[in-house]
């Protein structure tokens, strides 16, 4: 008996709608999280994403992005750094562009539109990231809502507990350091699997089945646990030649 | 499928050259056209259906404009009809002003998140006639030169399967090269027995090794 909870989709109904924020959310973007809470009715399950703004489904990240900020080509390195990440981790990826805050007194500057601006959607968009326009924190917040409604009928919503306790907390870790799995993906290692030896010891399909992950992104966790570690292939080893 | 409707997509112009764009004739002479002829190569054809322009790599856009936005759906008919009628990869430029802002909110959420297709906003011609240009010119580029498509790129599993193997409570960096050692997978490690174990490492951490694998709740 791996399952230790209901098989993926089957009470999708009968829970409420989770997200996953990253904590530094709380500090950029307070009232996309009390939206989401106070207005919509969702499960905001603050965690330390690293690198993730948002997680709305097993498969799906959205990344928020001020409009300035997305739109200064200084950041262009970080925001590519920032999307490859994502694109390893998830197999939808996809991008708020949110206008900026307004202050109070103050008029909203005219946006102007760059070759940098239309070059990066783009290339983005020819990348297959999904792309959306907010005017503001609220409006990102119900976009969260709908993303995470859209992944639920399609049976792909959170459905796990997302509180982690007692000998979970060090499965959870230990899973998280397998190289390209999401946190969400760690998550559904921890709770779907009885002891971390079980998941150890899984074929390609139960784990495709269980983490609820593509068949290539189990094969590759597979191949990660069957790995035959040699020491002489550490970074600290290089003057060590490989052998051919 | 029989059809007694006039093609809502022209058969072929999925195939467009690099650099170029195909643009349905009723944009002849506008102010879009005009910008875009001296960018790219611009032909007109009639009878595109449903598109409004064909770019390179199996793209159409789409356009809305200002006018289709506030005077109701018939857009979404379009649309949904598009959406029916083939699979080439789509984008829909809208424009979103200042009268036709109040709507862009359920538009983008019809477009994107129920028809499945990008869209992107401008707020006159002149930018969309920018925007077509980028997107043929991303469309037009050889290679993988675009940074966000992912290259898979082989990394060596060692470092991380030293830090994997440091998360097993009271392994450090020292124990957890021991252990591989002895077990060279985390497969292996795991499978281990407490004896087997204590030829690696001190009998303590040989237990805690030995149950972390196997704690249940």
């Amino acid at each position: 008996s791996f399952m230790k909870v209901h098989p993926p989709g089957s009470s999708a109904n009968d829970k409420a709608l989770c997200i996953l924020t990253d904590s530094r959310e709380i500090s950029s973007g307070p009232e996309v999280i009390s939206c989401l809470k106070n207005v919509h009715g969702v499960k905001v399950q603050v965690c330390s994403l690293g690198g993730c703004d948002y997680i709305v489904s097993n498969r799906m990240a959205v990344e928020r992005k001020i409009q300035s900020e997305f739109s200064n080509s200084a950041n262009r390195s970080r925001l590519i750094e920032r999307i490859q990440h994502l694109q390893n981790l998830f197999e939808r990826v996809c991008l708020v562009v949110e206008k900026d805050r307004v202050k109070p007194g103050e008029t909203s500057k005219i946006f102007q539109r760059t070759k940098y601006y239309d070059s990066t959607l783009s290339a983005l968009i020819s990348a297959g990231i999904r792309i959306l326009f907010s005017s503001s924190q609220e409006e990102s917040a119900g976009l969260l809502k709908e993303l995470a409604l859209l992944e639920q009928r399609k049976k792909s919503g959170i459905i796990i507990p997302t509180e982690v306790k007692g000998y979970k907390q060090e499965a959870l870790q230990f899973y998280l350091t397998i190289p390209n799995i999401n946190y969400l993906t760690a998550l559904n290692l921890c709770h779907r699997f009885e002891s971390v030896k079980q998941m150890v010891n899984s074929s390609v399909d139960v784990i495709a089945n269980l983490a609820q992950v593509n068949p290539q992104k189990a094969e590759e966790i597979f191949r990660y646990l069957h790995y035959v570690f040699e020491s002489q292939m550490l970074p600290s080893n290089n003057n060590v030649k490989r052998k051919q | 499928m029989a059809t007694n409707e006039s093609t809502p997509i022209r058969a072929g112009a999925s195939s467009v050259p690099y650099g170029h764009v195909i643009g349905s004739d009723k944009w002849r002479g506008t102010e879009l056209a005009q910008l875009l002829q001296g960018k790219v190569k611009l032909v007109f054809e009639d009878g595109l259906g449903l598109v409004d322009f064909h770019l390179p790599k199996r793209t159409c856009i789409l356009y809305i404009s200002e006018s289709d936005l506030v005077s109701g759906s018939a857009f979404k008919r379009r649309l949904v009809r598009f959406r029916k009628a083939c699979n080439l990869s789509s984008i829909v430029i809208v424009e979103k002003t200042r009268l036709s802002d109040q709507y862009f909110p359920p538009v983008q959420n019809f477009v994107v998140l129920e028809l499945g297709m990008s869209l992107l906003p401008v707020t006159n011609q002149s930018e969309a006639a920018q925007l077509i240009f980028h997107l043929v010119q991303e469309r037009s580029k050889e290679g993988n030169s675009n940074p966000f498509i992912l290259k898979k790129r082989s990394q060596l599993s060692e470092p991380s399967i030293l830090q994997t193997v440091q998360k097993i409570p009271g392994v450090g960096k020292v124990k957890a090269q021991q252990l591989l050692l002895y077990f060279p997978s985390i497969n292996q490690l795991a499978n281990a027995s407490v004896t087997e174990l204590e030829t690696a490492v001190g009998r303590g951490i040989a237990s805690q090794v030995h149950s972390f694998f196997r704690q249940t709740q």
